[in-house]
């Protein structure tokens, strides 16, 4: 039996709503409740009046996923409750997609949002910050939220209309591999934020631009205690207070 | 600065702090974009743009994962704003190292943050109990309502961390600034940079990747080289 697809309106409708999935973030079921509100419209539009509690009772379950990946989960999930009503045999039920799917896209979201798109948007915006321009938060929410955005909606379409494809596409867009090259260049550009802080430092003091190296060494401790797990505020009060007992004392 | 002053920067708190977890996630919440809001909104942002370099890269590195609470950067950047602008109206006092030392009393009350998200999350572990009894029932509105209520509770969180950074951290530096102003105004751009340095370091302590000490060395040598022989 052929599956009519779900109405353009329900799909903004979830869209808009993947944007208020961690609202009632808890401890005990992380964002079950979220992910119910996020497919509350899809689940509407499939069942109708015959929407059941029972069949909600599937969303209400422990769910946690990254916030980005979400709309891509809900996707697919009802595109399986359709080709279930419809009687068609998926591999796969409802329950274990959102079990099987929800930790492997939550590192995957966590190491190419997280830990690589944000920081590299944050170091540009930070170069631009130091020369005094207001265009750096500017250019970190362009930078961000372009990619953001874009996987966001793509995410809900592609896993509705590519069903459990979806998940091989996502495997196409080798996103550790990409969160891996972003952390590198942001790595690179830390080096290039570094320098240009020294060299500036040491142009205020008048001293030789090979003082800046200095710095170096300093840096590389820093995060070798971070890597420790050395706490930031222990090493910022650590720092100032050093500092100013210097300008104190000379 | 005036009462509509501390609501507008309240207002704006609640905005910044709902985008950290339970709305959107569009990064305004980062401190290189709420401080200059928060400044903007109060007629300075450029003193917003300071706060935001100072402590954007802080804790960049601390991923909000799963149900990991990192310190709230985003009220410390807020809070931050708001005093330094305070302080300005109130004292005279104006500058780079009036900003770096409310920076410097803001950074350790960002631990309250922690605490007042944690307690958000707490009471929503009762929304959600509520929204599961609601949607076993079959009314998927009320399930609905409960899940939006849970914005409610990380506005009040935001709000409160705001509130208890920017009154106690104003109560100590209204009395400390004047004796330590002139200390910090001596350190003057090594403390400015210094503070970027070690949000820097952190960030790159934590980034975790093959060859990065490697890669970091080669960028710093090769950029301050250029720099110096150009």
């Amino acid at each position: 039996m052929k599956v009519r697809r779900l109405p353009w309106p329900v799909f903004l409708s979830m869209f808009c709503r993947s944007f208020l999935l961690q609202a009632s973030w808890n401890f005990e079921r992380l964002q079950n409740l979220g992910f119910f509100y996020l497919v509350l419209p899809g689940l509407r539009s499939i069942y109708g009046t015959s929407l059941t509690a029972e069949t909600c009772a599937r969303y209400g379950e422990y769910f946690n996923t990254h916030p980005y990946f979400a709309p891509l989960v809900a996707g697919t999930t009802l595109r399986i409750e359709q080709e279930r009503l419809a009687g068609g045999d998926t591999p796969v039920d409802v329950e274990t997609y959102k079990a099987t799917v929800m930790a492997p896209f939550a590192a995957m979201g966590d190491a190419f949002f997280w830990g690589g798109l944000r920081p590299l948007a944050a170091i540009v915006a930070m170069l631009i910050a130091l020369q005094g321009s207001l265009w750096a938060p500017v250019v970190f929410l362009a930078l961000f939220n372009l990619p953001h955005l874009i996987f966001r909606a793509s995410g809900l379409l592609f896993g509705y209309f590519l069903e459990l494809r979806a998940i091989d596409m996502v495997q196409r867009c080798r996103l550790p591999d990409l969160a891996i090259r972003l952390k590198e260049s942001t790595t690179v550009l830390l080096g290039v934020l570094c320098a240009y802080l020294s060299y500036n430092g040491c142009e205020h003091q008048a001293i030789s631009a090979a003082w800046g190296f200095v710095v170096l060494p300093v840096v590389l401790l820093f995060a070798w205690l971070a890597h420790k797990g050395v706490s930031s505020l222990f090493m910022v009060l650590l720092t100032t207070t050093s500092l100013l007992l210097l300008a104190l004392v000379f | 600065m005036v009462v509509a002053d501390y609501l507008l920067a309240a207002l704006v708190a609640v905005l910044v702090g709902l985008d950290r977890v339970a709305l959107a996630q569009f990064m305004i919440s980062r401190p290189l974009v709420a401080a200059p809001l928060v400044g903007w909104v109060l007629g300075n942002p450029l003193v917003g743009l300071e706060v935001g370099m100072l402590l954007e890269l802080l804790w960049l590195g601390r991923l909000p994962v799963g149900a990991a609470i990192p310190p709230d950067d985003t009220q410390v950047a807020v809070a931050a704003t708001v005093m330094a602008l305070s302080m300005q109206s109130a004292h005279g006092l104006s500058g780079m190292p009036l900003v770096i030392l409310c920076v410097l009393f803001a950074i350790p009350l960002g631990k309250f943050g922690q605490v007042f998200e944690r307690l958000a999350r707490c009471f929503n572990d009762r929304l959600a109990v509520n929204g599961q009894t609601y949607l076993l029932s079959g009314d998927f509105r009320r399930a609905g309502k409960m899940h939006l209520l849970g914005v409610a509770s990380f506005a009040v969180a935001s709000l409160a961390t705001a509130t208890v950074i920017v009154l106690l951290g104003s109560l100590v530096l209204h009395t400390v600034a004047p004796f330590l102003i002139g200390a910090v105004r001596e350190a003057g751009l090594s403390l400015q940079y210094s503070l970027i340095v070690v949000g820097a370091a952190a960030l790159l302590g934590t980034v975790n990747v093959h060859r990065g000490v490697s890669l970091f060395t080669a960028a710093f040598s090769g950029t301050l080289l250029v720099l110096w022989l150009r």
